[in-house]
């Protein structure tokens, strides 16, 4: 077998950018994702197996479809596993040793004190990724410090000088300062003091990166409001820098206004947004308060506790929809593997040649010589019935090898047909490697 | 761009480790034959072998979890061509035990599955339920030592009225109970529990065996002489519908054919519906190794005591510290591994900040998986 080495412009390195959608639509606490409908199984109320009380995520692996039950390894994490229920789920379990890896249902503390080497922790599946919001109503808030010594009787001594209340905005703070190059709408608190997002009400909706990928697309980011299932306001990034800006509403005294950004890279929506987008109010929080539907209180129910049975039950008549892109990067080798003319006219594959030929001339204890008339069978198509067309050279190429420089096989291309490829004729073959 | 960076010595700061990942797979009978009404059981037109899913096998959310199939040697008893899809269970028995026991003897003849370790021609199993498991299932390979299959041996209608339990029980993750060969390492299965041919005392003896369990393949190999040890499923009661030559005497649609006269008188499909009619309950635990590169990422006592975060400073000060003649301090988030043209190749975040003062040194374990 011949061997040929790529050419110096024979493997080019792409990158292929990809722009995947996705859309959530939540309605009474429940969130879809990419209008699939929530599954009930024979044995789980969600074939998914997911168990938080929103349900629009992914199941990573989609490993344990509608099972219920317990399944779990011996103790000692040898012999037969331990199971309960019709239909027992699969459990991961990792034996404690010097490499110290773990599941997260293991804290650190936990890791370091509860098991000693040599002990089963067991995990969980399946590992799912949701959407979720959290209302900030003061952000920059800060709960009273206290003196653990004296506390409960003198209470707090220092009064919104202890932790932060919302201690994901604060790290937030410094990257919306740092987007103030896109927009000053970022910015916590700008020099013309238009507003202080310390203190206005902050709705912030966190999109985990599985479902975008290394950035949301600049200009796909669409945000909609429902009331009854009619559309009262709908908000897009139509200037692809982050400002999120509503385009059409039932109050269109306010469109062209920015009701929040995008942290396109963080996978963050927040919204501050407090104009009424419809005139009759609704629950929109925990409790029994209602409210004219804003957009600080968009995406209410998102695994944020919101439901029918904490706010008030005019909840129900609120929906939303967040739609965006994602952006993701596949690197792409292309590799051209060239049978030119005069090349790669020969197979070892034994029906290459004619049956019935002796393969030896003649063997002894000092030589072996093939036999050197042997023919090539005719594999020439003929287009008359009785007619053999006259013999040429050709081979039919099913497989491409890639060989390292070692000559090493390293990978296979296999042709969805065979190629014909006659002596005279230049082929060039094209293989794509995503990497 | 750090302010320093702080070489790597590969005999010292750089080791690599590995760790065995394993899940506790289990498959009930009760998906395996009867749960979805056989959705999720997918036979094909070749008619070689039938697959089994996790859920209706048009649902996107299914997984493929095991193909089975069936068939003997052409040296078998059963085998004979008047039976149905008889070359087609002569090759697909070949076709396994070629890949999994290769060939042995002058002649190069296939070898046949056997119910022991020694592969001497011996013990042979003739004609066999071949079980093959999805790769999702299985991983890098099923662990040694953790097979247990419980099979219904009672009559077609009741099957699980009386049921024999095999399992590998010699096998050890050590490789103590296993023979090696071009398909990988394979250990027995023995009844441990259940009905078995005399009567067995399970607590001193593991029983006959009555197949195999390739571990790296993930295919196990059962014996149709494991329903044969039972009155009810091995004489007469294995499959449903009626044979001529039922050696039960029966006739009509019921009580149905043995498991010989299954394997020779039906189709592979109709032979499989039968087994997954008797899975009881299959379990066995998996094993992935995640291979790892730790890296001893070591902060001296005298560098990394500064921040080029923008907000390390105010007004030309350092905002952590109170008085001039304090003491610099810096929050390590984040640790970057870089190539020796100082390309950032790799980062490492930690679950909190630490501090980092003149005074202290700290050695941060980067494990990097692969």
């Amino acid at each position: 077998m011949a061997f040929r080495k790529f050419g110096q412009n024979d493997i080019v390195l792409n990158t292929m950018r990809t722009f995947p959608a996705a859309e959530f639509v939540i309605y009474d606490s429940q969130v879809y994702y990419n209008n699939v409908p929530h599954s009930k199984g024979a044995f789980s109320d969600n074939i998914l197996g997911i168990t938080s009380s929103a349900r629009g995520a992914i199941s990573l692996y989609e490993y344990n479809v509608d099972r219920a039950g317990t399944s779990s390894p011996q103790p000692s994490g040898s012999g037969f596993a331990i199971t309960t229920g019709d239909n027992p789920p699969i459990t991961p379990f990792i034996s404690k040793d010097s490499a110290r890896a773990s599941f997260s249902t293991a804290g650190k503390v936990s890791y370091n004190n509860e098991f000693q080497y040599g002990d089963i922790l067991t995990g969980h599946y399946p590992l799912t990724a949701s959407i979720s919001r959290e209302l900030m109503l003061a952000p920059g808030s800060r709960r009273d410090s206290i003196n653990i010594r004296t506390y409960p009787n003198e209470g707090s001594v220092g009064p919104g000088s202890g932790s932060a209340v919302y201690p994901h905005f604060y790290a937030l703070k410094n990257r919306l300062n740092h987007y103030q190059y896109l927009s000053m709408h970022y910015a916590v608190k700008p020099r013309s003091g238009a507003w202080n997002k310390n203190t206005q009400p902050l709705n912030v909706l966190y999109i985990p990166s599985i479902f975008y990928g290394t950035e949301i697309k600049p200009g796909t980011v669409s945000l909609k409001w429902y009331f009854t299932g009619s559309l009262i306001g709908e908000l897009k990034d139509t200037k692809e820098n982050g400002e999120l800006i509503q385009t059409q509403g039932t109050g269109s005294g306010h469109n062209d206004k920015v009701a929040g950004v995008v942290m396109y890279n963080e996978g963050i929506i927040l919204l501050t947004g407090s104009w009424a987008l419809e005139n009759q109010k609704l629950g929109l929080t925990v409790g029994s308060d209602v409210d004219y539907p804003q957009w600080k209180y968009f995406g209410a129910g998102a695994l944020d506790g919101v439901s029918v049975t904490t706010a008030y039950p005019t909840f129900v008549s609120a929906s939303f929809s967040i739609a965006f892109q994602g952006t993701t990067e596949i690197q792409t080798q292309t590799l051209f593997t060239k049978a030119g003319r005069g090349q790669v006219n020969y197979s070892n594959n034994p029906t290459f040649l004619s049956f019935n030929q002796d393969p030896m001339e003649k063997s002894g204890s000092q030589i072996y010589e093939e036999n050197p008339l042997r023919k090539i069978k005719n594999t020439v198509s003929s287009s008359f019935a009785t007619f053999n067309a006259p013999f040429k050279r050709q081979v039919y190429v099913s497989r491409i090898g890639i060989y390292d420089k070692n000559q090493n096989l390293i990978g296979l291309a296999t042709l969805a047909d065979p190629v014909l490829k006659e002596d005279g004729q230049d082929y060039t073959f094209k293989l794509k490697l995503d990497i | 761009m750090p302010v320093s960076y702080e070489p790597l010595n590969v005999n010292t700061d750089v080791t690599t480790t590995k760790t065995i990942l394993h899940e506790v797979i289990p498959l009930t009978g009760s998906i395996v034959s009867g749960t979805y009404s056989d959705q999720n059981i997918k036979n094909f037109v070749h008619g070689m072998f039938q697959s089994v899913y996790d859920y209706p096998y048009l649902s996107s959310s299914a997984n493929h979890i095991f193909d089975l199939t069936a068939g003997y040697d052409e040296s078998s008893v059963l085998s004979s061509s008047a039976n149905v899809q008889n070359s087609k269970k002569i090759n697909l028995y070949n076709q396994f035990s070629q890949v999994l026991l290769g060939y042995t003897g002058s002649n190069n003849v296939v070898r046949l599955f056997e119910n022991d370790l020694t592969l001497d021609s011996t013990g042979s199993i003739k004609n066999a339920m071949i079980i093959s498991f999805s790769r999702l299932l299985t991983k890098d390979q099923i662990k040694k030592g953790s097979f247990s299959l419980q099979l219904g041996v009672g009559s077609y209608d009741l099957p699980h009225n009386e049921t024999v339990t095999l399992q590998d029980v010699s096998a050890s993750t050590t490789g103590d109970g296993t023979t090696s060969t071009i398909g990988g390492d394979y250990g027995v299965l023995y009844a441990t529990d259940g009905v078995a041919t005399g009567s067995i005392d399970y607590a001193t003896s593991n029983g006959p065996a009555y197949g195999v369990v390739f571990y790296q393949a993930g295919i196990a190999i059962l014996s149709s002489s494991v329903f044969d040890q039972s009155a009810s499923a091995g004489f007469g009661q294995f499959n449903s519908g009626s044979f001529a030559g039922d050696s039960s005497g029966s006739t009509g649609d019921h009580p149905a054919i043995g498991c010989s006269e299954s394997l020779s008188s039906t189709s592979i499909s109709g032979t499989c519906d039968a087994l997954r009619h008797r899975i009881t309950n299959l379990t066995f635990n998996n094993s992935t190794e995640i291979n790892s590169t730790i890296y001893f990422c070591r902060l001296p006592v005298n560098k990394f005591n500064y921040s080029s975060n923008p907000t390390y400073t105010s007004g030309s000060k350092l905002v952590v510290k109170n008085n001039a003649s304090d003491l610099p301090v810096s929050y390590a988030t984040t640790i970057g591994l870089y190539n020796a043209r100082n390309e950032l190749l790799a980062v490492a975040k930690l679950s909190e900040p630490l501090k980092k003062t003149p005074e202290n040194e700290l050695t941060v374990r980067v494990r990097l998986d692969y």
